[in-house]
């Protein structure tokens, strides 16, 4: 029964992808979860899924990212990396780094964590980088001109998540400030800045909610703040008709993640222009 | 004392009879299943500067994130010119930050560079998202005629 429910459900997906033709890439990914905490525990699981329609090999490693004042998470070279981060990468060990993996396999990466006797209490973090290493698009010498230069580009894609070991018991608070309504090159935006004191980042999500409606009129997840920046500035891309409907007064709110316990960090009454 | 023990041993049989007998219908045996939190990220078309034929002075050709070319001084440019196009799906609602790297192209000992960027740094995911990768192709003067290759990464970042 399962075994032709699961057939079932393959051949639809392939009729349907032969309706569609989505164009498949080689390289094409999928990651679960999307951040890690290991609070305590000794070590987790991530998975990694070929959803390409050709075989890839995959290469996992760890890298050391830092945030900006504007949110970004910028790479920072091992030999640059403070001893904190050389303390993460130290601890944190995971298996398998390479894999091979045919359309729909599914590849769990182990991820461990061995904190060293005497390890300060804090939060300790690495990235872990998730991508295809491609078979390098060669310029075909059919289709290059008899004079004049032609591009061949391949882009190596992938993502990255979170690792967060957490050394003691660990407290933050976070505040929201400026916040407003903004133009950006791409149109228009939302922005605030949220401010963070304590011994380790803030996690959660963003809610702006209209007086008298209970659905919050923008809500978005997965914003941090890490222990590296002390205030750091939000803008999300927002369209039109959104910024029309925030605008005016509004109840901002940075609440931790559900999982957590969805409390809420900080909350401030505004008036949006 | 033996006899009220048994007294509650009693009690606490018959309820768990009528737990049992409550549950009888719905309940068979136990099923686990974790749910995670997932990002896929698909590449759907690439970055295309199209063909260009090199003039006397150094110049640029430029692709927006849309795929329209701006086409330099001094320089002849024909084919069609794409960005690159990555779709996105994840977690309603949720925030990725989109990082992009430069690339450097060879063709044998001549080389070009080229500043890449993504058309958003901020996604906020609602389920059918995403983003281009356009970028200026610096052109030397008298730049060498070929097939030029390069690699440019494309990360989806969650924080």
């Amino acid at each position: 029964m399962l075994f032709s429910m699961a057939r079932f459900v393959r051949a639809a997906m392939l009729a349907s992808a032969a309706a569609a033709a989505p164009v498949l890439a080689q390289g094409d990914l999928l990651v679960a979860p999307t951040r890690v905490v290991l609070d305590g525990e000794r070590g987790t699981e991530v998975i990694l899924n070929n959803i390409g329609n050709e075989t890839a090999v995959y290469r996992v490693s760890l890298e050391v990212r830092r945030m900006t004042a504007d949110g970004k998470l910028d790479e920072i070279a091992e030999a640059e990396a403070s001893e904190a981060e050389k303390a993460a990468l130290a601890m944190i060990s995971y298996a398998p780094r390479r894999v091979e993996l045919a359309p729909n396999q599914p590849q769990a990466i182990r991820i461990g964590v061995r904190a060293p006797e005497g390890l300060p209490d804090g939060e300790y973090r690495v990235h872990m980088l998730f991508r295809a290493i491609p078979d390098a698009k060669a310029p075909s010498a059919g289709d290059a001109p008899a004079t004049g230069v032609s591009i061949a580009l391949t882009p190596i894609y992938g993502v990255t998540i979170p690792v967060i070991v957490r050394q003691g018991s660990l407290r933050a608070t976070a505040s929201i400030a400026g916040a407003q309504l903004v133009d950006t090159p791409e149109g228009r935006g939302f922005s605030l800045d949220l401010t963070r004191e304590g011994m380790r980042s803030t996690y959660g999500e963003i809610r702006v909610l209209k007086p008298g409606e209970a659905k919050p009129a923008l809500q978005a997840r997965g914003i941090a703040v890490y222990p590296e920046v002390a205030r750091r500035n939000l803008t999300l891309p927002i369209p039109e008709e959104v910024a029309a409907k925030l605008a005016g007064p509004a109840t901002v709110q940075y609440l931790e993640d559900g999982e957590e316990g969805g409390r809420v960090i900080a909350e401030a009454k505004v008036v949006l222009r | 004392m033996i006899n009220r023990f048994s007294k509650a041993v009693l009690v606490l049989g018959t309820l768990a009879l009528g737990a049992g007998a409550a549950n009888a219908a719905s309940t068979t045996a136990t099923a686990k299943a974790k749910i995670l939190q997932q990002v896929t990220v698909t590449n759907t078309s690439d970055l295309d500067f199209g063909t260009i034929v090199t003039g006397a002075a150094a110049s640029t050709v430029a692709v927006s994130s849309t795929g329209t070319r701006t086409c330099g001084a001094g320089l002849t440019c024909s084919g069609t010119t794409t960005a690159a196009n990555f779709n996105v799906t994840g977690t309603i609602g949720q925030t990725v930050t989109i990082s992009t790297t430069n690339a450097s192209l060879t063709s044998g000992a001549n080389s070009m560079s080229s500043t890449l960027a993504p058309s958003s740094g901020t996604l906020l995911l609602d389920g059918s998202d995403s983003f281009t990768v356009g970028g200026t192709l610096n052109v030397a003067a008298n730049q060498a005629d070929g097939n030029y290759a390069g690699q440019f990464t494309v990360t989806v970042n969650y924080q």
